[in-house]
């Protein structure tokens, strides 16, 4: 009897103590909740309905009469969607291919002996951390028509006869936006690489070598392999990142010349901050998502991170 | 946790060097040439990792008229502080910017870390159901394009009077950095033996007592790498400061933008400006590289 009585003493200290941990657990998690459902479910709900309405700003006040799938059928007949399209399109393709190898080719090197000094790591973090903002203006000056570094590095070199106004010409100007986000871009990548490379175990390599296997093919069926899930995470990060970009645009071209680089994102924020159509601009972001979206999901389909790998990991 | 894995790499390639001498000294000559090669493109990667940015420190200490001379003029007699007085002169835009940019900062951080840091300690700790995975739908939020979630965020803060506010700016900023404050902080917390809570725990410190008590002063230093995190990421915003500021709020980035927009003749300035904006960032990650790589492999390698 007193040994039962002391058993449901227990349980039911065991089972306030639970329900005090559960009590404490909501309220220590309430508030961060509370505040992520305002600034991203609810503006993301809010961005759906938008997009099936007529929204725009006049007189001070935002209409909202419901056109159904109206702003979504206004697309097909934008040539400046079409064009963002098709300038998002090249400009993330280009860019996380070049992101890729280049930040590959970096790793590697940073994960040889001369190249494990700290130093490095702290070069790398320069581009990375310094302001989008501050990385426009910078490219800005060496584009510069008249008096930029790269103009007055190539004539030096003999490559070009005279400067070349590389944002003012409709068929360079994308290409530049995209030489000074890539070298800001990679970095970060290099870094999530190089990570990746050390996770393979060495023993791999050795086993490789015993095997007769030389640098391209150790390269070839132990790096590449072991680094699935890092190379797959960098190319879902630099698609959604390339198709982010905005400080850039904003700040070297405003989309121009011409409309040269205006990319999906900028045209969301111009059709809905200049032209102030918030119905339209909430269509052409949410369709900007979607194309994310479907990318993201079949670079993971394709490469399956996180499938079963050689090395174990915690 | 990924710091681990790197020391564990290191000394299983220290076992293999042996190895690595063996065979170098049969292939000798190639050994050397690769290590030209590899010298040779570190050399190629540090100057086109550094030289934009250095290039830029450098014009912004030329006088304007070296700058717009072709080639431009190096001589040490064209070095001035004038473009960095200019900046600064009173009446200007940057100096307000900055102070903006630095209450923003400030205030986006500590109320990150703040709500953060429970929140994660809830889910690391206390058996939510489903935590990991809320954990994770957070993170997965940081996928949508700022602008999908900005339109009717400007909507709403316009109703309530909050364009142009420290408040509605820094609440904007928690939808980008809470979600990742929660993430790196939950692998923190995950990682810390529960043995100290345990023993709190059986002292009969309460569920609270031990998070504030306990679990907090032993992270302090993953709560300022992810605030050192937060507080950059908030420091270089441009598409929210540019929809949701106008005058008083403005940031160091818009006011920035504008030098480079309006002055595009005072070159000298444009850059100075970048500069100023570049500087405490670029300090702040080399001087605490360790917290920030430290958060880095946690929120990557293992999201």
């Amino acid at each position: 009897m007193d040994k039962a009585g002391a058993a449901l003493g227990n349980i039911i200290t065991m089972g306030t103590l639970a329900q005090r941990r559960q009590r404490t657990a909501i309220l220590l998690l309430a508030p961060a909740l509370l505040v992520l459902a305002a600034v991203i479910l609810y503006p993301i709900a809010s961005s759906i309905v938008l997009s099936l309405q007529d929204a725009q700003l006049s007189a001070g006040e935002i209409g909202a009469a419901w056109i159904g799938l109206e702003n979504y059928r206004q697309l097909a007949e934008d040539d400046a969607f079409a064009l963002a399209l098709r300038n998002s399109a090249f400009f993330t393709v280009s860019e996380v291919l070049i992101v890729l190898l280049i930040a590959l080719g970096v790793a590697l090197l940073l994960n040889t002996h001369a190249g494990r000094n700290p130093v490095f790591t702290v070069i790398l973090l320069v581009p990375w951390v310094i302001a989008p903002v501050a990385n426009a203006v910078l490219w800005k000056w060496i584009l510069h028509a008249n008096y930029g570094a790269l103009n007055a590095l190539l004539s030096w070199l003999g490559l070009i006869d005279r400067y070349v106004n590389w944002l003012g010409a409709p068929g360079l100007a994308l290409p530049m936006l995209l030489l000074a986000d890539v070298w800001k871009s990679i970095p970060f990548i290099a870094l999530l690489l190089l990570a990746g490379l050390q996770n393979i175990p060495a023993t791999l390599y050795g086993a490789a070598r015993i095997d007769g296997a030389d640098g391209w093919q150790r390269f070839r069926h132990v790096t590449l392999p072991g680094m699935r899930t890092p190379l797959a995470l960098a190319i879902v990060l630099q698609t959604i990142w390339s198709f982010k970009v905005f400080d850039l645009i904003f700040v070297m071209t405003r989309a121009g010349p011409a409309d040269a680089t205006l990319l999906l994102n900028y045209l969301a924020y111009r059709v809905s901050f200049s032209f102030l159509d918030f119905g339209y601009g909430a269509a052409i972001a949410n369709v900007t998502f979607l194309i994310m979206f479907v990318l993201a999901l079949a670079v993971i389909k394709v490469l399956k991170p996180g499938a079963p790998r050689a090395q174990g990991r915690v | 946790m990924a710091m681990l894995h790197r020391a564990d790499a290191r000394s299983a390639r220290a076992d293999v060097a042996p190895r690595q001498a063996e065979t170098s000294r049969v292939r000798g000559p190639v050994r050397f040439l690769d290590d030209v090669l590899v010298r040779i493109a570190l050399l190629v990667f540090v100057l086109w990792t550094l030289g934009p940015v250095v290039w830029m420190v450098v014009s912004s200490l030329l006088e304007q008229t070296a700058l717009t001379s072709v080639p431009p003029d190096l001589s040490p007699s064209q070095f001035t502080l004038d473009n960095y007085r200019g900046v600064l002169a009173t009446g200007g835009s940057l100096v307000p910017a900055f102070r903006n940019s630095l209450i923003v900062a400030f205030l986006t951080t500590g109320i990150a870390l703040t709500l953060g840091s429970a929140a994660a300690y809830a889910i690391a700790r206390l058996d939510v159901p489903g935590g990991d995975k809320l954990a994770l739908m957070a993170l997965a939020t940081q996928m949508f394009p700022g602008i999908v979630i900005i339109i009717p965020l400007f909507i709403v803060l316009s109703r309530l009077g909050l364009i142009d506010t420290y408040a509605g700016l820094a609440t904007v900023y928690l939808s980008f950095i809470l979600p990742i404050v929660i993430w790196v902080l939950k692998g923190f917390f995950e990682a810390i033996p529960p043995d100290l809570e345990k023993a709190a725990a059986m002292d009969g410190a309460s569920t609270w007592q031990t998070f504030t008590r306990i679990a907090l002063p032993i992270s302090l230093p993953p709560l300022f790498a992810t605030g050192i995190f937060a507080f950059i990421e908030s420091w270089n915003e441009f598409m929210f400061a540019i929809i949701l500021t106008r005058v008083h709020t403005k940031t160091a980035p818009i006011a920035i933008s504008e030098f480079a927009g309006q002055y595009q003749t005072q070159v000298g300035q444009m850059v100075a400006a970048a500069t100023l904006a570049s500087v405490p960032v670029i300090l702040l990650a080399i001087v605490f590289r360790r917290y920030i790589l430290m958060g880095f492999a946690e929120g990557a390698i293992k999201g």
